[in-house]
């Protein structure tokens, strides 16, 4: 790798990382700024409503599955109803994912033998 | 795994270090993060990255779509300021995670190192996770879910730049299944979160967004534009009819 491949490389690696703290130090200062004059701590309404729309995004992303054909849907539907059914019973984090990839597995191997 | 909903109470004076803690809630992210790597492993070696560049790459932007870019981009002969440029573009999602999770992190000096760490996935986790956590946990759970995901991010993509034709030929099933751990484990962490019509339905809003953007091939872009999207939803709903409102 050639000395401007490498400082690319670094390049997009300080960038990336800076992407991820200099808000932090931005939300921090300002939290620090709010309890000195007003007693507590808040954060504004829009910044803690897109936190949890950030997850449900990222949900909806890898929804896809790495096959996209019958079975890999069909699996996925099943497989996000078993997570689903596991996680009310349970209420924890592991078990359902557990609960969720088996079935998903079992799914596509059973319906791709159906289908042939 | 945990209960989120009992332990809250329980755990100041019960249960592992947080550190311990962390990597034990972390290890659904394998599931997602090992084939993932693998690909881009045996991707960066086709694109004729050596072994130990594959591995820098995994190590310093640790940012999966961001990776496969900057190695494709590369590969075909792209001006490096717009290699970087790109990548940066497609990171560029990460600038709400921090401050979203700035309200629950206790002073502590390693916090800002430990932002290298925050990416979709450990932000998704930690967001549902740290203020469940008494405070003197959450530097060490985000320790050991960062760092677990991270490593496991960084083996798997030197198993794909070394054996990466070997084990997509040998278990390509292995590599299709696993990875819907990752859609499992956002399904749990997002489901609590129906706790009103208003949410209940600018999450759905979001999810149904966030696909219809990824299977038109838009997937980096579509996580903020459907959580925007989202967001805009719940922002409109202020119908009095809805029951509900709280946040």
């Amino acid at each position: 790798m050639s000395v401007e491949l490498w400082i690319a490389l670094l390049a997009g690696a300080l960038g990336t990382y800076l992407i991820r703290l200099l808000p932090l130090l931005w939300m921090q200062r300002r939290l620090r700024q709010t309890r000195e004059r007003e007693g507590s701590e808040s954060m504004p309404a829009w910044l803690a409503v897109l936190g949890p729309m950030m997850i449900a995004a990222v949900l909806g992303v890898s929804l896809v599955p790495r096959v996209p054909d019958t079975a890999g849907w069909v699996a996925t539907l099943v497989g996000l109803i078993a997570t689903l059914l596991t996680w009310r019973r349970t209420r924890s984090l592991g078990l359902p994912v557990i609960a969720g990839v088996a079935t998903f597995g079992a799914v596509i191997v059973a319906v791709r033998l159906v289908l042939g | 795994m945990t209960s989120p909903r009992s332990e809250t109470s329980t755990n100041a004076t019960h249960g592992p270090p947080g550190v311990l803690r962390g990597i034990r809630e972390a290890i659904p992210l394998l599931g997602g993060y090992i084939p993932v790597a693998v690909s881009f492993g045996l991707v960066s070696v086709q694109a004729g990255f050596g072994v130990l560049e594959t591995l820098a790459i995994s190590t310093l932007i640790y940012a999966g779509a961001s990776q496969f870019l900057f190695v494709g981009m590369v590969a075909s002969g792209a001006p490096l300021w717009l290699v970087v440029a790109m990548t940066l573009l497609i990171n560029l999602r990460h600038v709400v995670y921090a401050p979203n999770l700035a309200a629950w992190l206790t002073p502590s000096r390693w916090w800002p190192w430990l932002m290298h760490g925050l990416t979709d996935q450990v932000f998704a986790l930690a967001h549902t996770r740290l203020p469940q956590l008494p405070e003197r946990q959450r530097v060490g759970w985000f320790l050991g879910a960062a760092l677990l995901a991270w490593l496991s991010w960084i083996a798997g993509s030197l198993l794909g730049a070394v054996a990466g034709e070997w084990l997509t030929a040998r278990w390509p099933l292995l590599g299709e299944v696993m990875p819907f751990a990752l859609p499992a484990l956002f399904l749990v962490l997002v489901v609590p979160r129906f706790t009103s019509p208003r949410w209940a339905l600018a999450l759905t809003v979001c999810v149904a967004a966030a696909l219809a953007f990824t299977l038109n091939g838009l997937a980096n872009v579509g996580i903020p534009l459907a959580a925007g999207l989202g967001a805009f939803c719940f922002f409109t709903l202020r119908s009095p009819r809805l029951p509900g409102r709280s946040r």
